[in-house]
């Protein structure tokens, strides 16, 4: 029999299966020994086995067809870019880690569009669009060549670390931003946006929320549409008179974006 | 379907109950997966004939989990969830869990992300040291003293838990 001094260490490799079998004899009279580390490999093989339980309903919950479709070759191509925020889930953690912004990830993978609902956020942002957007020359206070300082200035007021989303891959740069009244005493942020033909789009930031909520909004028919999320402590609008599926997709980078920046 | 396929199939359960391990949110785990497993595909060709799928595969996930773990913390953020904040993110109910499931989870979410992948590794996935360190792009020794650690913290986070439980049985 191999005679050798044991340790802590030796607990985790008999644990997990890497102690040399000629040694487990010895090892386990080093155990009965030492009551103080037979206790602690106990508790880890408890540890384990409640870990285990706790994980084990997965193995048996049917895959989703999603998986399967994406294997087989039959999944839709489309959405990618916006399903792969699960990483939003893990920014959520370190959000809550460093301030209670957290909560809103919840539900944020799925955008219902054409939700009901009459809304004040919404209803502001639509009110901002239509009075700035139409402007030519006024449209902003600060334009984006002054980016930095429309960050941090727009930042500081509203109460939020804001990074204006970098919306190039779906046609539109930044013109400006500005800021404005939200609510009863609160602030918000107005990001203005333009592409190529020179058809503009608004963001529209503010902390001032308490409700958690999300969908689209038109205050008229024919007029430019909001899709929104509300949460605790955050709130977002994006207006614009685009298609709905284009309008939808610039919403959902403006929004990741959005929230990646905030929890950088 | 071909055998690579199938074999890619074959390891969906496990790749869902590793990713459900580090991300304990159910959507955002398959999430993981699906990221996970459109990678793979395209690179079917950088797959070995003889090289296990289950290896290869967790080390597809692993890179994508650790890639946005990093971007998430680049600023140095502790990668540590607080026990309270971890509570406060409650999880969806997809099933009804019990609440030493729930405090189990809790806990491993509340470990650092290094320290999580290596012990649910070995402690749920079994694979070896050897093994896991290979996935994880780190030598044996960095591997088993994440281990030791990640266990250790895991133990201390359930000791609080259970602490405060029974404080508030006698608040009461």
């Amino acid at each position: 029999m191999t005679r050798r001094d044991f340790s802590e260490r030796d607990i985790h490799m008999a644990l997990d299966g890497e102690l040399p079998g000629e040694e487990r004899m010895a090892y386990d009279a080093w155990l009965e020994a030492n009551p103080e580390m037979k206790a602690k490999s106990a508790r880890y093989i408890a540890d384990r086995a409640a870990m285990r339980a706790a994980l084990a309903g997965v193995m048996d919950d049917p895959v989703p067809a999603r998986l399967r479709q994406v294997v087989l070759g039959e999944a839709p191509a489309k959405a990618s870019a916006w399903r792969s925020r699960w990483w939003l889930s893990a920014a959520a953690a370190v959000m809550l880690a460093v301030g209670g912004l957290g909560g809103y990830v919840a539900g944020v993978d799925s955008i219902a569009r054409g939700g009901e609902g009459d809304d004040q956020l919404a209803e502001q942002a639509i009110a901002a669009h239509v009075t700035y957007a139409a402007e030519k020359r006024h449209a902003v206070e600060v334009p984006a060549s002054d980016k930095d300082h429309l960050q941090t200035w727009l930042s500081n007021r509203v109460g939020l670390k804001l990074v204006a989303p970098d919306l190039a891959a779906e046609g539109f740069q930044l013109v400006g931003g500005r800021l404005l009244p939200a609510g009863e005493q609160g602030k918000a942020a107005m990001l203005l946006y333009e592409d190529a033909k020179g058809e503009r789009i608004s963001l529209y930031v503010t902390a001032d929320s308490s409700e958690t909520s999300k969908g689209t909004y038109a205050a008229e028919t024919g007029g430019p549409e909001a899709v929104y999320w509300l949460d605790k402590g955050y709130a977002c609008a994006v207006v614009g008179s685009l298609p709905p599926e284009r309008l939808s997709d610039v919403a959902k980078s403006a929004y990741g974006q959005l929230v990646a920046g905030i929890s950088s | 379907m071909d055998d690579k396929k199938a074999a890619i199939l074959s390891e969906i359960p496990r790749l869902r109950r590793y990713a459900r391990s580090l991300l304990r949110d159910r959507d955002s785990a398959d999430d993981l997966v699906q990221d996970c497993l459109e990678r793979a595909l395209v690179r079917l060709d950088n797959w070995q004939t003889g090289e296990s799928p289950r290896r290869w595969l967790f080390t597809i996930m692993h890179h994508l989990f650790i890639d946005q773990m990093r971007k998430v913390n680049r600023r140095g953020e502790a990668a540590m969830l607080p026990l309270e904040a971890g509570e406060a993110q409650a999880a969806p109910a997809d099933q009804v869990e019990t609440i030493a499931s729930r405090e189990i989870m809790d806990a491993l979410q509340a470990i650092s992300p290094d320290r999580r992948a290596a012990l649910v590794m070995v402690a749920i996935e079994g694979f070896s040291y050897a093994e896991a360190a290979n996935i994880l792009g780190v030598p044996a020794g960095t591997l088993m003293s994440r281990i030791a650690r990640g266990r250790e913290e895991l133990r201390g986070l359930l000791d609080d838990t259970s602490r405060r439980r029974s404080i508030r049985i006698v608040e009461k």
